[in-house]
């Protein structure tokens, strides 16, 4: 008996099916981001304005703006990111060009991989007893700071890992036929070639950590700022935990959805920026 | 009266982990003269080329055994120079590799440094080195442009220009020629023949056509041990192997 086999559809009209179906998957993902995009800001932009952006709050945020706290944001996740960026790099530079693949390696990348899929209130507690209690920092910028570069470290490590690795192996050959040593071949050809991946990285551990709740809420504080934070000593209360402060107590639908706004525009900004200087540096170099 | 050799290879064994490549190799380069190994594929004379300048050891993970005299001195002791010892030793590889940057970058890369600094100077060496590799014509007037503008042939002349920018006594060329056009190939193997006495010269070819046209002596390479060395003429016309004679005659590899 000859089994019956289903037709198998015609080349044209496969394709034509795929095209239709991948074209599908990305308006459906774009539709999401937009909608995100519109909502938060549609609510939020009419209550942003000037004042509310150069004043500090009042009446536990009912009023007032979040200078302080955009401040003492920017502040937190600046630091984390200043202080894992150099790590992470280093970090990434050794595994791919000082070893060789081997049980080290792998050990050190299932160590990153577990640390990245880690909850961040993990990463909070953790802060918390380790440097608000055990160093006695209290909640401040710096403990809040070093917990965020420790959670966004194993992005940064991964990410520059696999840019490194991508810079074709010849480079690294050529670089050393014409009498460059390891580390200026990493330095001045390598490192270069890398670097747009590389800032990808710290761009999205940035867009983790200026985004971050849990983990700062422990570390950082929450009580209000009224003043820019100019300590690294002094708590302050992020815009993410403001926000959720603002919603969960009632406080003021409003205002939070204004600081929503706020933070939304400025992950933007911070990526819009930093892709432009990639380009930039990126023309000179090619 | 002969001079002794540029380069002298004496018992050279080459392996990664169990695979040897390279067994028992003896091979002399005489000053000012260009040698050129022929080989089928596996033959061992890639392995040979990057054991001479040590990339093999840094980057392959080879282990070796024999010795490698340039002028006499051996160059597989440990306390070898190596970034020295590259200045000394360039090496063309056979895809087009420039780096990414301007043409001029490319070629300013290895003399920075090697220390020469200065505009004046550097602009002599781009020009005199780009001359040299008959390219200066195609690119005088856009030197500050991407070296990925430029097609295959120029790409392959720009990177024997940045080797002759370092003035080496030696220049290893890896099948420069194996995805040029023919008039790029000729470039090249005008260049060579120009700058003969100027450095000595170790090609690794494909085509024995070329080995035939360019090279002053010529080795065959079989399975990662030498069969045969001589002066070119003889080895294409009277090999002393039937192997040597099978191969340049196109008979197997």
């Amino acid at each position: 008996m000859i089994a019956r086999r289903r037709r198998p559809l015609a080349p044209r009209t496969a394709q034509v099916l795929a095209s239709a179906a991948l074209w599908g998957t990305m308006a459906a993902a774009i539709a999401i981001l937009i909608a995100i995009l519109v909502f938060v800001l549609g609510q939020g932009l009419p209550h942003v304005g000037w004042t509310f952006l150069s004043r500090a709050p009042l009446e536990s945020g009912r009023a007032g703006g979040v200078m302080p706290i955009l401040a003492g944001t920017l502040e937190v996740t600046g630091l984390g990111i200043a202080a894992a960026a150099p790590l992470g790099i280093g970090t990434a530079v050794y595994l791919v060009e000082y070893t060789r693949d081997g049980p080290l390696t792998r050990i050190i990348r299932f160590g990153t991989d577990c640390l990245a899929g880690v909850p961040s209130i993990i990463f909070g507690l953790f802060g918390f007893v380790l440097f608000v209690i055990t160093f006695g920092l209290g909640w401040s910028i710096l403990a809040g700071a070093v917990t965020l570069a420790f959670m966004t470290l194993p992005t940064i490590i991964r990410t520059s890992e696999e840019a490194l690795r991508a810079v074709p192996a010849s480079y690294r050959e050529v670089s050393l036929s014409l009498g460059a040593g390891k580390w200026q071949t990493i330095r001045k050809v390598v490192l270069p070639a890398a670097a747009p991946g590389i800032l990808t990285g710290l761009v999205l551990g940035l867009g983790r950590a200026i985004g971050e709740t849990a983990a700062v809420i422990f570390t950082a504080g929450s009580s209000l700022p009224h003043v820019v934070p100019t300590s690294l000593l002094e708590g302050t209360r992020t815009l993410s935990v403001h926000f959720y402060q603002l919603a969960r107590e009632g406080i003021s639908t409003e205002k939070a959805y204004a600081t929503a706004a706020v933070l939304v525009l400025a992950i933007s900004l911070i990526n819009v920026a930093s892709y432009a200087a990639m380009n930039r540096f990126m023309r000179r170099y090619r | 009266m002969t001079t002794s050799p540029k380069l002298d290879v004496r018992a050279l064994d080459v392996r990664y982990g169990r695979v040897s490549a390279v067994r028992g190799l003896d091979l002399a380069v005489p000053p000012g003269s260009i040698c050129a190994i022929i080989g089928p594929a596996r033959s061992g004379k890639t392995s040979l080329l990057r054991t001479i300048n040590l990339l093999s050891l840094e980057i392959d993970g080879a282990e070796v055994d024999g010795r490698i005299l340039v002028d006499g001195e051996d160059i597989l002791r440990p306390d070898t120079d190596r970034a020295r010892l590259r200045r000394r030793i360039g090496m063309v590889f056979a895809t087009p590799q420039p780096l990414p940057g301007s043409i001029r970058d490319n070629l300013v890369y290895g003399p920075r440094l090697a220390g020469v600094h200065g505009q004046a100077r550097l602009a002599a060496l781009v020009e005199s080195s780009l001359r040299a590799a008959q390219l200066w014509d195609e690119v005088k007037d856009r030197l500050d442009l991407s070296a990925f503008a430029l097609s295959g042939g120029q790409q392959q002349r720009l990177c024997l220009a940045r080797t002759i920018a370092l003035d080496p006594e030696i220049v290893l060329l890896d099948e420069p020629c194996s995805g040029l056009d023919p008039i790029s190939t000729l470039k090249i193997e005008e260049t060579m023949r120009a700058l003969r006495s100027r450095f000595t010269w170790v090609l690794v070819t494909n085509n024995t056509k070329q080995a035939a046209r360019v090279s002053d002596r010529t080795a065959f390479l079989l399975g990662g041990e030498l069969v045969e060395e001589a002066p070119t003429a003889q080895l294409f016309t009277a090999p002393r192997d039937p192997r040597t004679g099978d191969y340049v005659e196109g008979r197997f590899g």
